[in-house]
């Protein structure tokens, strides 16, 4: 409770944006830095992956299937029901996409030795982590997923904002609980850190963009790069009747496409393993929508 | 010597009144709390959700689809239609003809469907889907059911929904009535995040916050 009431009362730095009105529904995703090909050819080299000591929990044999499962089909990564893993399968669905080379020899990396670093971030995950990796249950797929629960327990491990101030160190059960929280700063912070993308991004974790048509910076935002929404899953994804619900967002989604017609918005997204489509009015878009942020490669207008 | 102060009439009728209103509150308050409607409810009903669980198992292997009321009226229905490529959410009112619509569009048996709406709005069932759990690398599937009956609805009692799992293969069970992991190890297995007990070998029940 006492890290709610703190979260309620920290803003964020609103940065401010100009946007343009030109519509576009797909996403633009630029030249990759480099392809599943590379990266499963690197897999291919290793004919008999041991079992590793830094990692007991880990079975080698599911963890390359995992790595390849995820380079084959980024869209089929899934962060886990009841975690609080989103923010990093959002990272990690854009990454795959982009840099699957990369992902692969860096969790190859965090495999073998324990610790990898990656574009001058040095990971060093704890041993209560070490531990639990590979050991998370009651959580969908995730559960026969290893190499996706080290990376999403190294990145939360690794990465702190001010939502997870009061539980910085790991224990069994803290996927679900604040330790794993990403708030919106360092949901971007994660993604300069680690991806070879521009960013953009406008919002926060309690204030709404204001005086924003939304659905047209979206769209606009879309044309020209990928785009990550930080939205308040609690009325798009009830779980309960309680009418008066705290807005605050809670989750991320990559936006795949939008339309209009109407005045009807139609939002396909990507989050948990799998593509949603839903229909929803501006006003409510604008009710859920707390941060939006735009990746584009290096040399593309980011404006 | 003290003589105790005795109550006059008037001072002892009114105790009584109090003494009765408070055991009127707590009987019910018991006869409503999540624990004691989870014992009888299942059983009390067991037509109705055996048979709706064995329609909506049918009608998802025929193509799958979630569905569930999204508002305390039970108005309000959010169907999710699930297809190889895309998941598509929907929102209807109870009876929009644009839901018939719908469903024909997506080629599901739309009169079954509309059937199984009806049964969940008249047991108040706020939400039912398929989940999938894995044990020992190997996937299965449960159907997951939650319901808010009237006697739920009580003060005290607001925000609970009485939730059913029904699993295909017969589950294993602590002394307690717990669902386990699996049988040889003492571990309880959890449904989002919540101890599930034993009803039959394939049924468990338990007391939510959440409908799903």
């Amino acid at each position: 409770m006492k890290q709610l009431m703190l979260a309620l009362f920290m803003l964020f730095y609103l940065s401010p944006d100009s946007f343009a009105t030109v519509m576009q529904d797909t996403v633009t995703k630029g030249q990759v830095t480099s392809t599943p090909e590379q990266a499963l050819a690197f897999l291919d080299k290793i004919k008999d992956l041991e079992k590793s000591t830094h990692w007991p929990n880990i079975k080698p044999r599911l963890f390359l299937k995992n790595l390849r499962t995820n380079i084959d089909e980024p869209i089929n990564i899934y962060p886990g029901k009841g975690t609080n893993f989103c923010g990093y399968g959002a990272l990690t669905y854009l990454f795959l996409q982009d840099d699957p080379l990369g992902y692969a020899q860096l969790l190859l990396d965090l495999y073998h030795h324990g610790k990898a670093t990656f574009r001058k971030t040095v990971f060093d995950p704890s041993p209560a982590i070490k531990t639990e990796a590979g050991k998370l249950k009651f959580k969908g797929m995730l559960d026969i997923n290893p190499a996706e629960q080290m990376w999403y327990l190294t990145l939360a491990g690794h990465y702190k904002g001010y939502l997870n101030i009061f539980n910085r160190k790991y224990d069994p059960g803290d996927e679900d609980r604040f330790w794993a929280s990403v708030n919106y700063a360092k949901f971007n912070r994660m993604a300069r850190n680690l991806l070879h993308y521009k960013l953009k991004s406008r919002g926060a974790d309690l204030v709404r963009p204001k005086s924003l048509d939304l659905y047209a910076y979206i769209s606009e935002k879309m044309a020209k790069g990928q785009v990550v929404l930080f939205i308040n899953n609690r009325i798009v994804h009830k779980k309960d009747h309680v009418t008066i619900k705290l807005g605050v967002p809670t989750h991320f989604i990559v936006a795949e496409k939008i339309s209009i017609q109407d005045d009807l918005i139609t939002l396909m997204y990507w989050d948990y393993g799998r593509k949603t489509q839903m229909q929803l009015s501006n006003s409510f878009l604008k009710r859920i929508v707390f941060g939006i942020t735009q990746f584009t490669k290096t040399g593309t207008d980011v404006n | 010597m003290v003589l105790p102060n005795l109550l006059k009439p008037e001072q002892m009728l009114t105790k009584i009144k109090q003494i009765t209103g408070f055991l009127v509150l707590a009987g019910t308050i018991v006869s409503c709390s999540p624990k004691n409607i989870s014992t009888r409810y299942y059983f009390q009903n067991k037509k109705t959700l055996d048979k709706i669980e064995t329609s909506y198992k049918q009608l998802y292997q025929q193509a799958p689809f979630n569905v569930g009321f999204t508002d305390r009226e039970f108005k309000t229905l959010s169907l999710e239609i699930i297809t190889d490529t895309l998941s598509f959410i929907y929102e209807f009112s109870l009876h929009e003809p644009r839901l018939k619509d719908t469903l024909f569009a997506y080629h599901l048996n739309a009169p079954a469907i509309i059937e199984l709406i009806n049964q969940l709005h008249s047991i108040r069932c706020a939400w039912i889907d398929r989940s999938d759990y894995y044990v020992d690398e190997k996937k299965h599937s449960l159907i997951f059911m939650s319901i808010k009956p009237v006697a739920l609805k009580r003060p005290f009692a607001y925000s609970k929904y009485y939730v059913l799992t029904y699993f295909e293969q017969p589950q294993y069970f602590d002394s307690q009535g717990r669902l386990l992991n699996k049988r040889k190890l003492n571990e309880l297995r959890k449904i989002n995040g919540e101890i599930f007990k034993r009803i039959n070998n394939k049924v468990c029940y338990t007391i939510s916050g959440k409908f799903r």
